[in-house]
């Protein structure tokens, strides 16, 4: 029972593979029905969520596994509940939300598996209790997030965005990579629960500031922090109930969850407060201050999702027990107002077919349902009782005033950020639902009674969600407790309640809803000024400035490829074999100590010999020789000349083989010499003494290092061990093929590989012309012109 | 080009090769032989059978693409490298059955061979997949 949640994670990526297939049966209730996979998981994780005890985890342990040292282990406790609830409650509710708002659009069976992978991702990613694991999970986000972002793949602006999305977190990936790798190597092990368990700390370790940065970089990018904020607006180019999905549980969470999940491990260092603060605070305030700015509502919704995350990172950095409590709650009303708002700005763009807040007003008679859920989600945004927002706002204020040395700084932009968080959210509200007399009333292409109940579900249970955990939040004491637990802070039991009494927090609240609502009421002259320097900001466009240095970076390797691969077959070859004579020429000249042994002279073989002869022979008329048929039957012999000599010294599968390869080689030869050119030689004198020298100095050169290397020993010989273990371990005694197949596998696998490439290389060079032989062949009559015409068009 | 001899010749050449090929296949790993090597042998008596009777009749005969066979080789390998990860072994490690059969007595049968299989089938799929393109662009026999 206990490993039911390892299977189910399993099953969602199952559910994906096979969403092409179930997509045929169940058609456009393909959503419905899938909802009921993460709907299991959110219940089996309530059931957790009663069962756990303030200082206790679980850990699944499984048997399977990438390799040995990456198995999948899933650890329970507090954090990974709390994120893991809300990854699969709201998937169930996106999910059902996206059944009839992708209902027109095409490939629906790859949206449904690219968001199972995405979900299966991330709940994976929450409970792994393995770094390389998690590492794993956090890059498939990135993948499926990328063709998610890009579904609508016929807009140009799609792609670039989901392209830029995935540059950004890729590179995140890259540095989280790094950063697990060494803190692998320095601590000894991956699996979370040990580094937890023996409250390992790399603070003191020299390499602590590299992983530390690696680390918050990997966060920063994928929570959209600045300055790598701007890849999230541009993510608005998805389908909104993926967008409502990426803002509200998933992906740009992740980097919230990892900076909290890694804490105990690296947290707590003036650099981790300094860094997280600085760009958690620059993010609230800018997201808030751009938000203000736009007229899309979901425009306006991703501003405040960069704000909040910046909120939450800020309080990750100001690492007190209460901040890290407040982000904790914040990050739970943030996800459920926030994936409620997208939902809403779904619902509303399909009923209205517009996104713009100041086309729209008077709403509110004609959508009664959605204007009440919507004023809910918008109570919590802008921090009022007595929705769970309210909290969520006085537990950071407390958290922000509890640093002394700081707060000059963190209280004034963050009771701004606030400020302007009301302030939107009255905006939204009034020009969304405030009918307006001047203007004619908004036609609805849907009116709310014909919308099916699943659509709009999910923010009216996310709102009253919000609403109940706001008057009775005891039930959340527990998991955050337990998080904290986990967290490294031996602190005693905390309490949440909506009324504080009446303090210094409250007052600041008060000041800020004042605020709030003053600057509702000067908004035309606020929203023009903030419009005018996001303009005058443009010089600074992020994206385009991102886009600018890509182009650059690919035009930089355009060129260093061109230099490189400038297809003469002639000079790659006379690259490489200088290449491989300065090398030898190091290593001789390096190693000196070598003894040579008393020269005995041996009795020569006359068979030996002859062949030698013989091969030396045709090297020199292959040179010579003046057509190429004889050229290349030189070469043939001098290959069946070497194949003769490892028969002579018992090599017998290299000789078969080389037997072999020259036999084809000769066989496509013969083949293809019809139809080469006249044979002629077009190289100069100079040209060809250069190339003599040079083949010579690599006849030469081999020639010495083979003989060298018969006197050195550098190490064992490998090769008796694989003479001693041929049979015993491997059950063969072809040491070469054991080799091969079993001591190598490898690099045969490499190898096997690489030629198959290699032959669908050629393969696809000459497709298009076996196309058009095959087509002329089956239509004689067609005009040889159009044929023609279509090879080159 | 109709030549009874030649393709009377071709015809048991190939069915003689094939057989030997598997012979090497499966002699490999105590004798001289093994996948790669029978690979090209494979392949040298279809390259045989296509230069008198054209490409055409070999992509009849092998029923499936070339490039069909190629994946099948690397899926084959691939197996067999996965396989032993599900008894909670590094991959790529040899898992052996020792067993007494009928007719041949004591016999191992491991991983190895499904390896040596999939090499087997991969470079007679890759040379052939050169050879007939290459005959294809020249109108070889055709």
């Amino acid at each position: 029972m206990d490993n039911i949640l390892s299977l189910l994670i399993g099953l969602i990526f199952l559910a994906g593979l096979a969403t092409p297939l179930l997509y045929r049966i169940w058609q456009k209730n393909t959503g419905i029905y899938l909802a009921v996979i993460p709907l299991i998981i959110f219940v089996v994780l309530i059931s957790e969520l009663f069962q756990l005890a303030p200082r206790e985890s679980s850990v699944l342990e499984t048997t399977m596994g990438f390799l040995p040292g990456m198995e999948f282990a899933f650890r329970i406790d507090g954090l990974s509940l709390i994120f893991g609830l809300l990854i699969s409650g709201i998937g169930v509710l996106i999910l059902l939300h996206a059944s009839y708002y992708m209902a027109k659009y095409e490939r629906q069976a790859n949206f449904y598996t690219y968001l199972m992978f995405f979900m299966g991702a991330m709940i994976g990613m929450v409970f792994s209790d393995n770094l390389l694991v998690l590492f794993v999970f956090w890059e498939i986000t990135s993948v499926a997030s990328f063709f998610l972002i890009g579904f609508d793949h016929h807009a140009e602006k799609s792609r670039q965005a989901a392209l830029q999305a995935l540059l950004i977190t890729g590179f995140g990936g890259l540095c989280l990579f790094f950063a697990v790798i060494l803190t692998g190597n320095i601590t000894g092990t991956y699996v979370i629960s040990e580094l937890l368990e023996q409250s390992i700390h790399l603070g003191n370790h020299p390499y602590y500031y590299l992983i530390l940065t690696l680390t918050i970089l990997a966060a920063v990018t994928k929570s959209a922090q600045f300055p790598f904020h701007f890849w999230l607006p541009g993510a608005m180019q998805a389908p909104t109930p993926v967008s409502a999905y990426l803002h509200s549980a998933t992906m740009v969470n992740a980097g919230i969850f990892l900076l909290m999940r890694i804490y105990p491990i690296m947290g707590g260092t003036m650099m981790w407060k300094y860094s997280l603060m600085l760009t958690g605070v620059i993010t609230m305030f800018l997201g808030a201050f751009f938000a203000m700015g736009q007229r899309d509502f979901k425009r306006i919704l991703a501003f405040t999702t960069i704000s909040a995350l910046g909120t939450m990172t800020l309080l990750v950095g100001i690492d007190t027990p209460d901040s890290l409590k407040a982000a904790l709650i914040f990050f739970i009303v943030h996800g459920l107002y926030k994936g409620g708002l997208f939902m809403i700005a779904g619902i509303i763009d399909k009923s209205t077919g517009t996104r713009d807040i100041y086309d729209l007003h008077g709403l509110f008679k004609k959508m009664p349902v959605t204007a009440i859920v919507t004023l809910l989600a918008l109570i919590s945004m802008a921090g009022l009782p007595p929705m769970l927002g309210f909290i969520g706002k006085e537990l950071i204020y407390e958290a922000k005033m509890q640093l002394p040395d700081v707060s000059w700084l963190l209280l004034p932009l963050g009771v701004g950020a606030n400020m302007l968080m009301v302030a939107i959210s009255i905006t939204v509200f009034y020009e969304l639902f405030i009918p307006d007399k001047k203007r004619k009333p908004i036609e609805l292409k849907y009116r709310e009674r014909d919308l099916p109940l699943r659509f709009i579900l999910g923010p009216i249970l996310l709102a009253v969600v919000g609403l109940f955990l706001g008057l009775s939040p005891k039930i959340l004491e527990i998991p955050v407790d337990n998080g904290l637990y986990f967290m490294g802070n031996q602190m005693a039991h905390i309490s949440l309640s909506l009324w504080h009494g009446f303090n210094d927090v409250l007052i600041l609240s008060i000041f800020t809803v004042l605020s709030g609502i003053f600057i509702f009421y000067i908004r035309r002259p606020v929203t023009r000024m903030i419009g005018r320097i996001i303009t005058w900001l443009d010089h600074l466009h992020l994206p385009t400035l991102f886009s600018q240095l890509i182009n650059k970076y690919l035009k930089t390797a355009a060129k260093n490829t061109n230099l490189l691969q400038h297809g003469y077959h002639r000079f790659y070859l006379l690259t490489f074999f200088l290449a491989v004579i300065a090398l030898m020429g190091i290593q001789i000249f390096r190693i000196t100590d070598i003894q040579l042994p008393e020269l005995t002279p041996s009795p020569i073989k006359i068979h030996v010999a002859l062949l030698l002869l013989v091969t030396a022979i045709s090297v020199i008329f292959a040179v010579f020789a003046k057509s190429r048929l004889s050229a290349i039957l030189a070469m043939g012999v001098v290959g069946y000349g070497i194949a003769m000599l490892y028969l002579y010294y018992g090599a017998i599968d290299l000789a078969i083989t080389q037997f072999l390869a020259e036999t084809v080689l000769m066989v496509l030869f013969v083949m293809v010499i019809y139809y080469l050119p006249e044979f002629a030689i077009l190289s100069n004198k100079k040209s060809r003494l250069r190339d003599g020298i040079i083949s010579v100095a690599v006849g030469v050169f081999v020639t010495l290092v083979v003989l060298k290397a018969k006197f050195l020993n550098l190490e064992t010989p490998i090769s008796e061990f694989f003479a001693a273990n041929s049979y015993t371990e491997a059950h063969g005694r072809n040491i070469v093929n054991v080799i091969l197949v079993d001591f190598r596998a490898l690099d045969t696998l490499g190898e096997l590989t690489v030629l198959t490439l290699a032959a669908a290389g050629v393969y696809s060079l000459f497709r298009f012309q076996i196309k058009t032989l095959k087509k002329k062949k089956s239509g004689q009559q067609k005009p040889r012109e159009n044929v023609d015409n279509k090879m080159h068009g | 080009m109709n030549n009874i001899i030649l393709e009377k010749i071709a015809r048991l050449f190939l069915r003689v090769i094939a057989v030997m090929s598997v012979l090497l296949l499966l002699r490999g790993h105590n004798s001289p032989g093994g996948g790669f090597i029978g690979g090209i042998v494979l392949a040298t008596g279809f390259i045989y059978y296509g230069i008198i009777f054209g490409s055409d009749r070999i992509q009849s005969i092998i029923y499936f693409n070339t490039r069909i066979w190629m994946g099948i080789g690397l899926g084959l390998v691939l197996v067999a490298a996965v396989i032993p990860v599900f008894v909670g072994q590094a991959p790529l490690t040899g898992l052996w059955y020792i067993g007494e059969w009928p007719l041949v007595g004591t016999m191992h049968i491991g991983t190895p061979l499904l390896f040596d299989t999939g090499i087997f089938v991969g470079v007679t799929g890759l040379i052939l997949s050169v050879i007939i393109t290459i005959m294809e662009v020249l109108k070889w026999n055709t």
